[in-house]
């Protein structure tokens, strides 16, 4: 076999967390104890190998890459410190960076050198559109208690759109739809690549509704219910963190579309204009909100405790892949419940500029998903999908069966 | 020798394994008074416990036996059994030694005639066969010890055995009275011969050494295969005593492992060809699974991996066992990724071999005085000190090349004591 290694594949693994790549002797230890392995597809020991030799191709269209939940069982068996889970992690990383689009913004996420440009520009999208909305001046306390944020982008008459839903849905379905686009782009090449490395044609294709219904969503219920993550044993108390974390985003999307719905389309309808305007705090909507948001709060508390703790206690090596992640969902949870109690004081000055933050903080976490490890949302899930898809009998040759 | 208490050009051997009795041998032909030191009540150390030793499958009588005689016609040899290093004072030149020899409770009169053993109604675990089976509380520690005489275990003897024992005596040698006792020594230069000791299995939690009895370990294979073992050399399953149809062995259990041992223990795939060649001669249709990381069988040995792995029925799989699962048969599945094709691999046998690897014995009991060691607990020379290691306690290796490193240390040690 001529093997051509990928020089600077490598090199970007081991400054990823994967600094420990070239100690592994081949063992296997890892295949077997790794909960997540299967028996027919057994890793990670292919894949620290495949590394080993900068084979980028194999590895980035290898659905176990995105199948290893981290849970370091491999890296504590390990007998020669080669940290198998934190290279998976490393190989991870570099395929949402290899997968990017646009690949510039992609390559900008993927470093600490890029972060204060990540954080630039959704502030000055943000300032600049406050600027020019006229915006930017700090309400008076009856306003501020009469419409909270409402107005935050300023307000004008036509009653159909408000301005600040006009802002706010221009900044954040452009960031949403470049994310979504990105990420389909990604999964859509994923996917080609990990047929073609399993050697299937093809030929013969599921329906959308086959699709979901026997690949996708049994994939999703697995994903809610942490059915694999349980699995692991040297890093389960992730699941602690994760689970509320992952339920509260689930919770503020049901909020984020409740809003939307009632706030900016029924309360249209006059007979409906009670609708508008901050909720109550008794309002179930409300409760959820708050209730999630606190959930957000605590589960990236909880793993960024976890993640420091194994840092000081077992040499894991803080990557910008792992904490860019979990510094934005704080930033996020934080100043999402700061401008809340701003509202509920009057303070509407520092209330603003929280919100301002809120805004941006937001803006990032949408429009970097599909570069940063946030990206494990779609790619695990499609990756969980296309095990189920290889299994089943469009992924078999039907001649050969 | 003339002064009792030795002297500046005396040599301290401490361990009276193939590599003590070696180093004191050489040192001691050369013209040096040597003080040979065992903590054990026999000479002979792990080699003692061998069946056989590679690559030439001979009996350990037949090195050890020689290297008896020679210390037995040697005057300049002062050998001591049951007998530890107390502590240890002043230089290169002119060391003192305190050493502490415990009690025997059998004095010299023992002709080794056995009365005792019969008559004792007491039992203990036979450590020289690892607990395989049991032995009287008065007993000779194996077939071929050296010194021959008794030993008993005060501990574990009743009034009544303790009675019988002395009364079985017709020779008077039963002292139960006896005390420990001490002496200090002057030499000049120390080796350290202490050897090494099977890593304990019980440490690899994955390879559930203890919850089956399929499971046992390279040195234990050796018991039951030795003539004079626990099983009288039939390789069979302890606890059910069945005859095995298969047989895996699991190689580098705990060795070329940093949560264990990080060194490769040299002697482990050596070991397994070995037995290989023990179990075909009992089975000689059994099925044979070795799981290895690599085989490593240096130099000549070589010749020895060729014949054994043209064996029909054995099957060599690139992959360590991370997993043995005991089954209600009795027998084990060892689990285990193959690492050229990529299968996992779910393999069922009737028993497997931990081929644990060799620590050095002062990483596990700890060492009398401050010696230069590495992180494993090997023992560096420092021949200016006049401290010198050889055998086993310097590095992991196979008989050979411990006798080889013992004549070396003999030879250091015999500079250090022409110093002064």
């Amino acid at each position: 076999m001529n093997v051509q290694p990928d020089l600077e594949f490598i090199k970007y693994l081991k400054s990823a967390g994967g600094d420990t790549l070239k100690k592994c002797y081949q063992c296997a230890t890892c295949s077997v104890v790794c909960p997540l392995s299967t028996d027919t597809k057994p890793f990670p020991r292919k894949e620290m190998i495949w590394a080993q030799w900068g084979l980028k191709d194999k590895l980035v269209a290898d659905p176990d890459v995105f199948l290893c939940h981290n849970c370091g069982d491999c890296t504590a068996y390990c007998p020669r410190g080669a940290k198998p889970g934190d290279v998976l992690g490393a190989i991870r990383a570099y395929a949402y960076t290899f997968y990017g689009w646009p690949s510039g913004l992609a390559k900008l996420a993927s470093s600490s050198k890029g972060l204060p440009m990540l954080i630039a520009i959704p502030t000055v999208i943000i300032f600049v559109l406050w600027l020019v909305s006229g915006g930017i001046s700090i309400p008076s306390a009856e306003h501020f208690s009469a419409h909270g944020y409402q107005q935050f982008f300023g307000h004008w008459d036509f009653h159909w759109l408000s301005k600040n839903v006009f802002i706010i849905d221009l900044v954040m379905l452009s960031a949403a739809g470049l994310a979504v686009v990105s990420a389909f782009k990604g999964v859509s090449s994923m996917w080609k690549g990990m047929e073609e490395n399993a050697g299937i044609k093809s030929e013969f294709r599921p329906t959308i509704v086959q699709f979901v219904s026997e690949f996708l969503w049994p994939s999703v219920l697995e994903i809610v219910q942490h059915t694999r993550f349980r699995e692991c044993k040297e890093n389960l108390d992730r699941v602690q963190g994760h689970k509320p974390l992952m339920l509260s985003f689930i919770g503020l999307f049901i909020v984020t579309a409740w809003s939307a719905t009632a706030n900016d389309v029924l309360a249209l309808i006059p007979a409906l204009s009670f609708l508008h305007g901050p909720m109550s705090v008794w309002n179930p909507v409300k409760i959820l909100a708050n209730v999630s948001a606190v959930a957000m709060v605590v589960g990236i508390g909880i793993l960024w405790m976890n993640r420091s703790r194994k840092e000081g206690e077992k040499g894991l090596t803080p990557t910008f892949y792992d904490w860019f992640l979990i510094w934005e969902i704080m930033a996020v949870g934080v100043t999402g419940l700061l401008a809340e109690i701003a509202r509920w004081a009057g303070l509407a000055g520092p209330g603003y500029i929280i919100y301002f933050i809120h805004l941006v903080s937001v803006m990032m976490l949408f429009m970097y998903m599909p570069y940063t490890k946030f990206a494990h949302l779609v790619y695990r899930t499609f990756a969980m999908a296309f095990e189920r898809y290889r299994e089943s009998s469009f992924g078999k040759n039907p001649v050969n069966m | 020798m003339t002064d009792e208490q030795g002297t500046s050009g005396a040599i301290l051997v401490v361990g009276g394994g193939i590599s003590g009795l070696t180093s004191a041998l050489e040192a001691a032909e050369v013209g040096n008074d040597v003080f040979l030191v065992e903590k054990n009540a026999y000479f002979g150390g792990r080699v003692a416990q061998l069946n056989q030793y590679f690559p030439k499958l001979c009996p350990p009588s037949c090195g050890l036996e020689i290297n008896f005689k020679r210390i037995k016609d040697n005057r300049k040899i002062r050998p001591y059994t049951l007998t530890t290093v107390k502590s240890v004072t002043g230089g290169a030149g002119n060391y003192e030694v305190t050493l502490e020899t415990a009690p025997r409770y059998v004095n010299a009169n023992c002709t080794a005639c056995g009365d005792c053993a019969v008559a004792c109604s007491d039992e203990i675990d036979n450590d020289f066969n690892f607990g395989m089976n049991k032995s009287k509380a008065a007993f000779l520690p194996h077939e071929m010890a050296f010194p021959r005489r008794y030993v008993i275990n005060k501990a574990a003897l009743s009034a009544a055995g303790a009675a019988a024992v002395k009364a079985a005596c017709k020779y008077n040698a039963v002292d139960l009275e006896m005390q420990p006792e001490t002496k200090v020594i002057k030499v000049g230069a120390i080796i350290w011969a202490t050897g090494w000791t099977p890593y304990d299995p019980t440490k690899m939690e994955n390879l559930k050494f203890g919850q089956s009895q399929a499971i046992v370990t390279n040195m234990m294979i050796e018991r039951m295969a030795a003539p004079g073992g626990p099983t009288d050399g039939a390789i069979v399953r302890p606890g059910d005593g069945k005859a095995p149809e298969s047989f895996a062995f699991v190689q580098c259990a705990g060795s070329r492992d940093e949560n264990h041992l990080e060194f490769c223990s040299y002697i482990c795939c050596m070991a397994t060809f070995k037995q290989m060649t023990y179990i075909r001669e009992r089975y000689p249709d059994a099925k044979i699974y070795v799981f290895y990381i690599d085989l490593r069988t240096p130099g000549k040995y070589e010749k020895f991996r060729e014949k054994l792995m043209a064996d029909p029925n054995s099957t060599f799989i690139k992959g360590k066992v991370a997993e043995i699962i005991p089954e209600a048969d009795g027998g084990v599945t060892v689990v285990a990724e193959n690492a050229v094709t990529g299968d996992k691999i779910r393999q069922k046998v009737d028993m497997a071999v931990l081929a644990t690897g060799m620590q050095p014995s002062l990483a596990v009991q700890g060492a009398p005085v401050a010696l230069a060691m590495d992180n494993s607990g090997f023992i560096i020379s420092d021949p200016e000190k006049g401290m010198i290691a050889a055998g086993c306690a310097r590095k992991a290796a196979d008989v050979v090349t411990t006798n080889q490193s013992s004549t070396a240390a003999a030879l250091k040690a015999i500079q250090v004591s022409r110093r002064s």
